[in-house]
């Protein structure tokens, strides 16, 4: 869903600029028919003489909403566009200057009104020095008309967001005379952010009005919108009128400000609810793979943290494959991988590319793991959760020795970074990523398991292992694959972590305690459970670490928490139900 | 139960007692033997008492604790609050003319004037020597009878004791807890009055760890060989069947998870004097499942075993960290593996193994120390 909405504005984008594109190339018919285009109006305002007449062409600019009128009104501020006469009688020509100084100091001309070379009479480019130069003239009334110009023409942006940034900025500014402005864009507005920010913009600047009722008036609409930013505006206001006796604002700007607060520690927690979620997803992907693992084969696998730590460097060497390509020295032995040297949304492509690799690598190793080791020690759990702890140190070795004993640096693809802001909550793009991507994964695997043969082995593996052998399972096979998807599901998540943070040697060990308390709360063997207890854990550690202002308080709380919960649920959340006494 | 040792046991415990407490020191006082060695001797013996301490629980009760460190680190952080106090006008910022009340640098240095009201009952040694028993020994009580209460065991017991120790790591690690934080406690100067560079003062507590090592390997042979050892091994063998036989199991093994934390934590105090540091990575996870390997490398069910795994493992690791700092994981994790997979017994089990070999005659079929999940009938 985060991918197709952000494809979504990324194509729209591409639209615009194409359908920005074809007007531009129509433009030219435009004058043809009669009608100047922005870039000829601008030309003939510059060598119009008379003061009135050129306000008005330069007014005239506001209904064009071409893209070129701001940067020409900005050169012709800055006196970058100058006025050239070939002779005393020769008609005026605007030109800009381009490319760079010759020997004599001269820089190639450039017609305004069609962004053409300027020729002489043979044919020849005209070549001017700056210095010599009549720039085109302005004083502060035409200076004065641009801003307005300008303002407008942000204003009536195709942009959404460009247009609540123009109004964002008027807004804190204050000033009045833009007033009439902002009402009529409203009246016009339909989109319901801008429409928000024009209240907003508004109401900042009739907290300047010397009528005491539209004040408070103000005061109240910004309350009522939990407005952030003007509550700066408000303190300020607040102390202006301690002093004098005004009683009805400064009740108003009192309530205000509380209503801001509330929608601030509103806002809060919704964000840090989100936190906790998404921490909880990672947690989950994590913990899915532990608890297929432990519930069909009753192995405990402590280098499963490790296994998604090979998730996570399989996406930094295909990060780096993408771009600059790849040194490792292992044991002393270098070896070079060439990269592709991609750059922008190629790049971003990766990722993408990744996630299958982070797979298939994890699965690998899980599958290495469980013929290597574990198969020998199916009946000793105890024993398995030692044999695997010595795997896990040999692996976080092996990292340390292959990538450095410092953490890797994995960028966020393009489509990734930034995020998504409803009612001052912000949802990072990474971060709604891994939600939903966790959310597939646990349907995946509930698909898996619920309506295919696999599924089906497993299931009967786990209900009865001996009866399932009888009825001709191959269940060392089953064990097999099991283990490997697990393992899988744990690259995956090694692949996530890397967008929430940097990947390193100890990753593995940071999550290890949290994922196995997730799986003993959540019930042995049963998907619901740790879905349940991953987001429960995640979003109480978010929560409490907000409210104690500390971390590590947060984590000891939560442990206490699951050990005084399994007091009353021994067995975790959702118990298999048995008739054996030892299980 | 007519005697705790046999013939040759006696012998043999007997002999090494007198090398390890009296002919050992003597040689290092004449300078025969080097004050690192001895130095290198008393840590291990410590690590040893860590190592029976995961023996008990999970050699003989079938309780594989991921949390021993734990109590060890908390035995060192008693004796080390005293020590911290004992520093006092010796403190670098007692020599330069601040701290004027003489409190641990660290707490200075943080910002406080004033010692905290929990330090001061540890200028006494005796309060200081009480709590190495009684804080471990109420966590573990604590612990114990909630996750034992609810019948939690196996390798929930494993993650869960892992998890408290876990959690403990990161609280030490704060400063706010006014424990030291990521240095913990260090720079230590005296013990009773005595400097802690003397020679003599380390040969004293060499001593003093080979004694306790001595007297707590006597009171486990003993304990082991009651009736109540045996419930402890029946327990371990099959829960469910010591239950309806009547026993509470419960009670047993809580017995067990706190005699075990006791003796980690008195370990822990002897080790930080002759260490001279501690700080929260003694706690994590790793640490304890060092022990768990002395103890696995030894052998489990065994009280011998673990000694032997801990001195060994400890050397190995001693030597394996100078010669090949890389690699020394590798190792550690390789032992690991190979002893649970082809030595499941320890090295004890090796002489049995061998004479086997040589006589060409199968051993009788002992069940494995710790069998778990016996097939159960509806």
């Amino acid at each position: 869903m985060a991918i197709s909405s952000h494809f979504l504005s990324r194509l729209t984008a591409r639209h615009r600029s194409i359908i920005s594109g074809a007007l531009a190339l129509l433009a030219p018919l435009g004058t043809l028919l009669g009608a100047d285009s922005a870039r000829q109006v601008i030309a003939n305002a510059i060598v119009e003489e008379e003061a009135d007449k050129r306000i008005e062409l330069v007014n005239s600019l506001v209904k064009m909403k071409d893209e070129s009128v701001k940067p020409l009104l900005a050169a012709w501020e800055e006196d970058q566009i100058f006025v050239y006469q070939a002779s005393d009688n020769a008609p005026k020509i605007p030109v800009t200057l381009m490319g760079d100084k010759d020997a004599a100091g001269t820089r190639a001309a450039i017609r305004v009104v069609d962004e053409k070379p300027l020729v002489d009479a043979e044919g020849k480019p005209v070549r001017i020095s700056a210095a010599d130069a009549e720039t085109a003239p302005h004083n502060s009334a035409l200076r004065r008309a641009f801003k307005t110009v300008n303002d407008l023409l942000a204003l009536s942006s195709p942009d959404r967001g460009e247009r609540i940034a123009a109004i964002n900025i008027f807004g804190m500014a204050q000033e009045p005379e833009k007033l009439p402005l902002l009402e009529s864009a409203l009246r016009d507005e339909k989109s319901g952010k801008v429409r928000h920010a024009l209240v907003e913009a508004i109401a900042l600047i009739q907290l300047k009005d010397s009528d005491l009722k539209v004040r408070v008036g103000a005061v109240q609409t910004l309350g009522k919108i939990g407005s952030i930013p003007s509550r700066d505006f408000l303190t300020a206001l607040e102390k202006e009128t301690e002093g004098a006796d005004k009683p009805a604002i400064s009740k108003a700007v009192q309530q205000a400000q509380a209503e801001i607060e509330s929608h601030v520690k509103f806002a809060n927690a919704c964000g840090t609810a989100f936190a906790g979620i998404s921490l909880g997803s990672v947690l989950l992907v994590v913990a899915l793979g532990l608890a297929i693992t432990f519930g069909l084969m009753g192995v405990i696998n402590m280098a499963h943290g490790e296994v998604m730590v090979v998730g996570g460097y399989a996406t930094y060497i295909v990060q780096c494959l993408f771009s600059e390509g790849l040194h490792l020295a292992p044991f002393g032995f270098g070896v070079d991988f060439p990269g592709m040297h991609l750059k922008g949304d190629a790049f971003s492509w990766y990722f993408i590319a990744a996630l299958p690799i982070a797979f298939l690598s994890a699965a690998l190793v899980g599958l290495a793991l469980e013929r290597g080791v574990i198969r020998f020690l199916y009946r000793r759990p105890l024993e398995s959760l030692l044999a695997t702890w010595g795997v896990s140190l040999i692996m976080q070795q092996l990292f340390r020795l292959i990538f450095g004993a410092n953490n890797v640096q994995i960028s966020s693809p393009s489509f990734l970074s930034g995020h998504w802001t409803v009612a001052d909550v912000d949802f990072p793009w990474n971060r709604v990523f891994v939600f939903c991507f966790a959310i597939a994964i646990v349907i995946g695997t509930h698909l898996l398991l619920t309506r295919t043969s696999l599924g089906l082995l497993i299931r009967a593996v786990v209900q009865n292992r001996q009866m399932a052998a009888c009825m001709g399972v191959k269940t060392h096979r089953v064990n097999m694959l099991t283990f490997a998807f697990g393992s899988g599901l744990a690259g995956l998540a090694g692949a996530f972590l890397s967008q929430l943070g940097n990947v390193g040697p100890n990753l593995g060990q940071d999550y290890i305690v949290d994922c196995f308390m997730t799986v003993v709360v959540g019930g042995v063997g049963n998907i619901a459970g740790t879905v349940i207890s991953a987001l429960s854990i995640g979003v109480a550690d978010q929560s409490l670490q907000k409210v104690l202002g500390d971390p590590v308080y947060g984590k000891i709380l939560v442990l206490a928490t699951i050990i005084l919960f399994l007091q009353w649920r021994p067995a975790g959340i959702f118990v298999t139900k048995s008739r054996s006494l030892e299980s | 139960m007519p005697r705790i040792l046999s013939k040759t046991e006696l012998l043999f415990v007997s002999l090494l007692a007198l090398f390890f407490i009296v002919v050992f020191p003597l040689l290092n006082a004449s300078g025969v033997i080097s004050n690192v060695t001895l130095y290198q001797w008393s840590k291990y013996l410590c690590y040893a008492m860590l190592a029976i301490s995961v023996d008990i629980l999970w050699g003989y009760t079938g309780l594989l604790s991921l949390g021993q460190a734990l109590f060890f680190s908390l035995g060192s952080y008693m004796l080390g609050m005293h020590l911290m106090l004992k520093i006092g006008k010796l403190g670098s910022f007692a020599q330069s003319g601040q701290n004027p009340n003489f409190i641990p640098d660290f707490l200075f240095f943080l910002g406080y004037t004033e010692l905290p009201t929990f330090w001061k009952p540890f200028y006494s040694i005796t309060v200081a020597g009480l709590m190495v028993i009684a804080i471990p020994g109420l966590l573990s009580l604590i612990f114990g009878f909630l996750a034992f209460r609810s019948r939690i065991k196996g390798v929930y017991f494993s993650i869960l004791t892992q998890a408290l120790t876990y959690g403990f790591m990161r609280l030490f690690y704060v400063n706010d807890v006014k424990m030291g934080g990521n240095n913990g406690f260090t720079d230590f100067k005296t013990i009773f009055g005595a400097s802690l560079q003397e020679p003599s003062t380390k040969r004293v507590l060499y001593v003093v760890t080979a004694v306790t090592l001595l007297l707590v390997y006597i009171t486990l042979r003993w304990l082991t060989q009651t009736k109540f050892g045996l419930v402890q091994r029946a327990i371990r063998d099959s829960e469910t069947r010591v239950l309806f036989s009547g026993y509470a199991a419960a009670n047993y093994k809580l017995f067990v998870f706190v005699l075990s934390g006791l003796i980690s934590s008195v370990a822990g105090a002897l080790f930080i004097p002759q260490v001279g540091a501690i700080n929260p990575s003694e706690m994590s996870p790793v640490k304890s499942l060092e022990a768990v390997v002395w103890c696995a490398v030894g052998g489990r069910g065994t009280l011998i075993g673990p000694i032997i795994g801990a001195i060994s493992v400890n050397a190995l690791k001693n030597w394996a960290t100078h010669a090949y700092p890389d690699l020394w994981l590798i190792f550690l994790g390789g032992l690991f593996i190979l002893v649970v997979l082809f030595l499941p017994k320890g090295v004890v089990s090796l002489p049995a193994l061998i004479r086997d070999l040589l006589v060409r005659k199968k051993a009788a079929p002992e069940p494995a120390p710790a069998a778990e999940g016996v097939p159960a009938k509806p």
